[in-house]
């Protein structure tokens, strides 16, 4: 039963992922993506973590694709399915498209990924805040700093020159 | 009698044992599954036959009407005679919308309105699953109404409904923040991100405890319900219908009733996470009681919910999004910190919940004088000596 | 001409050959010399005011009449007339550089009668749609089954050949388009559009800027009041251009009263401003008792006042409650106004018979006495009802927050541009001009009474909503007057009849309706019906504001500052 549901979600989340690479609607490619998250979230709750599932539809389906879809349709002279499916810059993405899968690749096939023996914690909502807390607090609060940053660039970028 | 006492659970138990002896484990858990499913998707329906009836007959003596009162004794049959209008509706597409995405929005929002329901407990251990992150997954549900509503208002190719959703995203952004913010006060009381907890923990409702998260709350949640005076993303007398002003038929229906079966999931919830939900006098001892004060709790948010609506004009956009940012926001973090301040006080719970309450009136009043100062302000630069 | 015969006519000192010569009707003023004449006017002689743009057709030339008045110091009427020899090709300087509340009156012309106004920047129909061949309002127009130049009646053809009158006459549909206007393949032309979306500007080419969009409210929208379109160009939510586009409910009013004899005319003017029948009736008849040169018996001038101030109230109910709606609150603001009316209206009913279209006023009096009782429920609704309804409504919406944090600063109008624009009514003095006719140019009785005009400095939604508010006060002031002060006697002078010899001549007479100055223009060459009728209609020239009124608000803000100017389209396109 795991196993079936494990492949359901695999084939969902890839083949939703190739419609979006390929699809020439850029909106549709936003929806896509979106169908990309829900089945990387179902992937978790198959992993027991639902705390991850429901913060990855929160963040990357509420928040980031959202953003996405609002920025495509303020933009729509890019819509239009006649524009050139490459620009310029195509050769470099792809080069750093493949690092990327390399890179990936290498890691996943050479850490030796250690394996949680017995079931999962009941509550693993309170060990994982605990843990931010405690033995992970320092790239907790890098990542902060960082959304921090981000965020202050944003508003600065957003400010209507006066 | 201890049937009866414990009514729900006993006949579900009676149940299960009863169709366990005529067919194998899996099929039992697959009937039971869609019997569940049935339920979850008819919660929205039935919420809508009831809400909009209600609606009309509260609003209607507002205004100094009788509200409907031709179909059936009070008009009760009014609803199910809109639900056959809607059922017999030509259902148009636009010529040139984006027929799947247009296609798809409304059944989008149907499973986020019905998927709400299914961590609401209307009873003790009456829950469709008491999900260890269940105040989590009602906002994460939220999202996929932002998606379905955006999906709409582009697919239709309208440009009231694509401004429509141009305000749908600022303003569900926006007041998902306060409203994260302010949940997260009751889990950290809790300690818990289950509903049922969240309701067993409330010797005394959150609401007389952390007043401030309790009207961020509502704010917000009527904020992402879209109503009255939130109501931008629909403004009938702006944008016309927002959205989905190019659906008809049965496609404008489960708008419908993703918007009055989000209401009513909006108002269970604050039941639910402020009110006490299925607690009140003698549910302890018998908990058939429970669902009955839930309900009457529930319906109680949603007539106050009526009430603004009848008699509330509406917001700006801009009005509305600072009002988000610059008021709700800082209230609700302000009352974060105070909350997990007092929780490490070394003193029992009840003087705890004490100081949460002299901290919320603070944040309160501060917050409401702020208010006014401003509002004051906003007069003087327009050459106005208050009105 | 001699040359002491020149100077001794008005303003020839300063502008030399402006003014041809003197007519018991005005001025007629030479066309080249007319923006110089009226800077002068505006200028140095307080003529401030552009009150009303139209046209006549007369049999050797086409006539321009503008009206003229002070408004920062009260001045009466001053007419200007340019007469045009050439009806082939008319054409006046435009004076929208000096009021740019001419703009779609002079436009309005342009469409009823092809007078072309040179300078003005957006001369095209306006009431009228672009695929309509010909100059309707000109004599020698002929409409589809035009019979004759008026009314075929049973006592103007004995014979009888008055029935079926259209199938023989010779014009038949007479449906004709301008040349190059197929109606089946006619699209509405955008190139018209160019100036609110910035196409000249090149501003929409960066890949950054924020798309402007064009947006079309109406013809079929919940907050236009009817079938008014405004065309809306907006960037994000803000709005940046704007077009009223209107004339979906003309109804051709001013042909159809030319071919109407004076007395037809009545109920038709209930149509205008369908809220306010009672008003529109006085205006007309107070124009062509000008020309009849009627002495109106008191008890009847009683009556008109009070009838006109229940039909201020019930405006003003309406649109307080409407542009409530406007904001987005759940009609409830409005059906508190609309009961109010509907009480008002029963009263109506008692005196006239009807609700809406009450046609009630009569040359020299009104069609029937007050009946028994009446002046007892008028006297329950003034003294008790509505002052206890206008404590609901100040209780309930003057001080509500959302509603002074949307109406306050919103569609600001400064009172310079008020005047400029030819605002009206309450609008004007939400800009801070104290300017009522009442007051300023008493008709009827209305010097008779105290009352207060109601004004207000800032200039916005907020103040209009004011305005209208404390003008219901005043309004019931005058009604406590006047239900106080009723003589008895007769209500019409001489008796009833069906058709009366209006002296040939011309009549503007001005009264201040609900919605600001509804004047009525009328030209008799003493035969039975009209040789010209025009309507000055406030809210029409209110609209003209709106443009300048919305830029730099919000889509929200541009459907309120709409419902405070309270247009109704009956008046609107006529």
């Amino acid at each position: 039963m795991q196993h079936v549901m494990f492949f359901l979600f695999a084939i969902i989340t890839l083949g939703a992922a190739i419609m979006v690479v390929t699809t020439r609607n850029l909106l549709r490619s936003a929806l896509w993506l979106i169908l990309v998250f829900f089945g990387i979230a179902g992937i978790f709750v198959l992993l027991n973590a639902e705390f991850l599932a429901v913060v990855q539809i929160l963040v990357y389906v509420g928040a980031i694709a959202t953003l996405i879809i609002f920025a495509v349709m303020l933009t729509r002279q890019v819509m239009d399915p006649k524009q050139p499916r490459f620009n310029d810059q195509a050769r470099v993405v792809a080069g750093f498209a493949t690092l990327l899968f390399v890179v990936l690749a290498v890691i996943v096939t050479r850490v030796a990924w250690p394996v949680a023996i017995g079931a999962a914690p009941v509550d693993a909502i309170q060990q994982l805040g605990m843990d931010f807390v405690g033995p992970y607090a320092v790239p907790f609060e890098v990542a902060s700093v960082l959304l921090v940053v981000a965020m202050i660039g944003a508003i600065i970028i957003a400010r209507e020159h006066e | 009698m201890d049937y009866i006492r414990d009514f729900f659970i006993n006949f579900a138990h009676s149940w299960t044992t009863w169709i366990s002896g005529g067919l194998p484990g899996w099929a039992v858990t697959v009937v039971n599954f869609l019997l569940g499913g049935l339920i979850l998707v008819m919660m929205p329906v039935i919420a809508t036959l009831a809400l909009t009836w209600m609606e009309r007959k509260v609003i209607g003596r507002i205004q100094n009407r009788l509200g409907p009162n031709r179909v059936g004794p009070w008009g009760i049959f009014q609803a199910i005679a809109d639900a056959v209008k809607m059922l017999i509706k030509e259902d148009i597409i636009p010529d040139r919308a984006d027929r799947p995405v247009f296609n798809l929005a409304p059944i989008l929002i149907f499973v986020g309105a019905a998927m709400l329901w299914a961590v609401i407990p209307f009873g003790r251990r009456m829950i469709g699953q008491d999900l260890n992150i269940g105040a989590l997954y009602v906002v994460a549900i939220g999202s996929i109404t932002t998606v379905a509503v955006l999906m709409a208002g582009w697919a239709s190719n309208n440009k009231f409904a694509l401004i429509g959703a141009f305000r749908v995203v600022a303003q569900l952004l926006s007041y998902e923040i306060p409203m994260v913010l302010s949940i997260g006060v009751v889990v950290l009381v809790v300690g818990s991100m289950r509903m049922g907890t969240i309701v067993e923990s409330q010797w005394v409702p959150f609401c007389l405890v952390l007043p401030v998260a309790f009207i961020t709350y509502v704010l917000a949640a009527i904020a992402e319900t879209g109503r009255a005076p939130f109501d931008l993303l629909e403004a009938d007398s702006e944008i016309v219908a927002g959205y989905f002003v190019e659906y008809s038929g049965l496609k404008f229906g489960w708008f419908y009733i993703a918007e009055y079966g989000n209401l009513m999931a909006v108002s269970a919830i604050t039941t639910t996470l402020f009110l006490g939900g299925w607690r009140g006098p003698f549910a302890g001892a018998a908990p058939v009681l429970g669902p009955l004060y839930f309900i009457i709790k529930t319906v109680l948010v949603i007539f106050v919910l009526m009430w603004i609506r009848g008699t509330l004009p509406r917001f700006r956009i801009d009005q509305m999004l600072a009002f988000a940012w610059k008021v709700l926001v800082p209230a609700a973090l302000v009352n974060l910190l105070w909350v997990a301040a007092a929780l490490k006080l070394p003193v029992p719970q009840a003087v705890q919940y004490a100081v949460m309450l002299v901290g919320n009136l603070a944040i309160l009043g501060v917050t409401l004088t702020l208010l006014g100062q401003s509002a004051k302000q906003h007069a003087k630069r327009h050459g106005l000596a208050g009105a | 001409m001699t040359d002491t015969m020149t100077s001794a006519l008005p303003f020839n000192d300063a502008i030399p050959g402006a003014v041809l010569e003197t007519t018991p009707n005005g001025l007629v003023v030479a066309a080249e010399k007319l923006p110089e004449l009226a800077r002068h006017l505006r200028d140095q002689q307080g003529y401030d005011y552009l009150a009303m743009v139209t046209s006549v057709d007369w049999p050797q030339y086409l006539e321009v009449v503008y009206y003229l008045c002070g408004v920062a110091q009260p001045k009466p009427g001053l007419v200007l007339k340019v007469r045009l020899s050439d009806k082939a090709n008319p054409v006046v300087p435009s004076v929208i550089d000096i009021w740019p509340g001419a703009d779609f009156q002079e436009r309005e012309v342009y469409d009823m009668m092809g007078i072309r106004f040179e300078g003005h920047p957006n001369l095209r129909r306006i009431l009228l749609w672009e695929g309509f061949a010909g100059w309707p309002l000109r004599k020698d127009y002929r409409e589809s089954y035009y019979e004759e130049d008026t009314k075929p009646l049973k006592s103007r053809h004995p014979d009888g050949s008055h029935l079926w009158a259209e199938d023989r006459v010779p014009w038949k549909d007479n449906v004709t388009y301008p040349v190059g206007v197929d109606p089946d393949l006619w699209v509405s032309p955008q190139v018209q559009y160019r100036r609110i979306m910035g196409v000249d500007q090149g501003g929409n080419g960066s890949s950054l800027n924020t798309e402007r969009v064009l947006v079309n409210m109406g013809p079929q929208h919940p907050s236009t009041h009817g079938v008014f379109r405004m065309v809306l160009a907006i960037e994000g939510e803000n709005v940046v251009g704007l077009e009223p586009e209107m004339g979906y409910l003309h109804r051709c009013h001013e042909k159809i009263g030319e071919r109407n004899t004076y007395l037809m005319n009545i109920p038709f003017t209930d149509r205008l401003d369908y809220i306010s029948s009672m008003s529109n009736n006085l205006g007309y008849v107070l124009a062509v008792e000008k020309l009849m040169g009627l002495q109106v018996p008191e008890r009847a001038d009683y009556i008109r006042v009070i009838m006109a101030e229940f039909t201020r109230i019930v405006s003003h109910f309406i649109a307080v409650g409407f542009l409530f709606n406007d904001l987005g609150a759940y009609f409830t603001p409005a059906l508190y106004g609309v009961r109010e009316r509907e009480l008002i209206l029963d009263l109506f009913e008692a005196a006239s018979g009807s609700r809406m279209m009450c046609n009630y006023m009569r040359f020299g009096g009104v069609s029937a006495d007050l009946p028994e009782g009446w002046i007892k429920r008028a006297r329950e609704t003034v003294w008790d009802r509505l002052p206890r309804v206008l404590g609901d409504f100040e209780t309930l919406l003057s001080g509500n927050e959302i509603f002074l944090a949307r109406a306050k600063g919103v569609g600001h109008l400064s009172a310079q541009d008020a005047v400029a624009y030819s605002m009206a009514g309450p609008m004007l003095r939400a800009s801070g001009v104290p300017y009522d006719l009442r007051k300023a140019a008493p008709y009827s009785i209305y010097d008779r009474f105290d009352f207060d005009v109601c004004s207000r400095p800032e200039g916005d939604v907020w103040a209009r909503f004011r305005v209208r508010m404390d003008e219901i006060y005043q309004s019931l002031r005058i009604l406590k007057q006047a239900l106080d002060g009723i003589p008895e006697g007769p209500i019409l002078a001489g008796k009833k009849q069906y058709q009366m010899r209006v002296p040939a001549g011309e009549a503007y007479s001005r009264i201040e309706g609900p919605k600001g100055e509804l004047g009525f223009f009328v030209v008799s060459d003493g035969k039975a019906n009209p040789y010209r009728y025009h309507v000055r209609a406030p809210t029409f020239i209110n609209l003209t504001s709106l443009e300048k009124m919305c830029i730099g608000h919000k889509i929200a803000d541009s459907v309120v500052i709409l419902g405070a100017i309270d247009i109704v389209l009956g008046e609107v396109d006529r």
